[in-house]
């Protein structure tokens, strides 16, 4: 029970913080070099980072 | 409906306004009635549980019982069952937590207080920078500040290449995302509650004001969902308390940890 709440609400966090960090960088990229596919590549790979690490933290026990 | 329109003074809806009251005391403008509510707090918990706790015996009274239960609960819920062994240090510093944060958060729907502390982010953002430097300065304490930071910061079984995407993350997380979703979190909760009580009875009370005999009678259902979410509220209230305290002991629990 206490593993999963504590699974639950770090996995929101990461999932937060992988769209936030990526998706930031992307979209500041976009604002200095003046493209616009950037912001989707950087929350696409922050998802994919989040999960990662989702995946190796809670994943296998 | 119609009748609304043609008067005079529309419906002005309870909005950010509502939230920023003016201070108590003329001539010092910090003194609000939240900040007075932060001190009703502290004196209204430390009178039950001296009171709780003065005649304590085996067989104990109702006061010393309900007393019993909620520092119980905490203990043993958000203490032993969470933090594990070492739960004990860190009891007084969660029960603080949850009581706190309750009495403050009930507050909202206490008649004549009605204004929950907690929708003022400033509040949260203060218990939030408690817990924040409590879960790190065990988890530096316990496992030497490198060790403490390599555990945060490098995810162990994953390619060393991928550290380039993952470290920002994961100190994004530790060092931010935790802390602001932590107090957000109750802040949102506590704001969008008084708003919505907010919302149905000063609506109630404007349709009951106006001349239009129908706009009277409809009063009636702002009023009773103003009752309803009332009540709808309490759980949020406490619900709030006990999510807050639970992450901060689970972030504790988190640092005390060595499998990182």
């Amino acid at each position: 029970m206490n593993k999963d709440e504590n699974a639950l609400w770090s996995i929101f966090g990461y999932l937060l913080s992988g769209l936030l960090v990526w998706g930031g960088v992307g979209w500041a990229l976009d604002h200095f070099l003046g493209t616009s596919f950037l912001l989707l590549v950087g929350l696409v790979v922050g998802a994919g980072a989040a999960i990662t690490i989702i995946w190796f933290r809670f994943g296998r026990e | 409906m119609l009748n609304l329109r043609f008067e005079g003074e529309g419906f002005t809806p309870p909005g950010t306004k509502d939230f920023n009251l003016p201070s108590l005391i003329e001539g010092n403008p910090y003194f609000t009635k939240p900040i007075l509510q932060l001190f009703l707090a502290v004196i209204l918990i430390s009178v039950f549980f001296i009171l709780a706790s003065r005649k304590a015996a085996v067989v104990p009274s109702k006061l010393q019982f309900a007393g019993e239960s909620i520092y119980g609960f905490v203990r043993k819920g958000l203490g032993e069952d969470i933090i594990g062994h070492e739960f004990m240090r860190f009891v007084p510093f969660l029960f603080t937590l949850f009581t706190f944060i309750l009495v403050n958060n009930i507050f909202g729907i206490v008649p004549l207080i009605q204004f929950p502390s907690m929708s003022h982010v400033s509040f949260p953002y203060v218990l939030a920078i408690f817990a924040y430097g409590v879960f790190h300065w065990i988890g530096i304490k316990k496992q030497g500040f490198f060790h403490y930071m390599k555990g945060i910061m490098f995810l162990p079984g994953v390619p060393k290449w991928s550290y380039v995407l993952l470290t920002p993350l994961e100190i994004a997380t530790y060092f931010l995302i935790r802390p602001l979703t932590l107090s957000l979190r109750l802040f949102a909760n506590m704001f969008a509650g008084h708003l919505l009580l907010l919302v149905f009875i000063l609506g109630g009370e404007h349709m009951l004001m106006s001349d239009a005999i129908g706009l009277k009678i409809v009063s009636i259902f702002g009023f009773s969902l103003g009752i309803v979410m009332t009540f709808f509220e309490f759980m949020v209230q406490c619900l709030q308390a006990y999510i807050f305290t639970l992450l901060t002991a689970l972030y504790i629990a988190g640092a005390l940890a060595d499998e990182h």
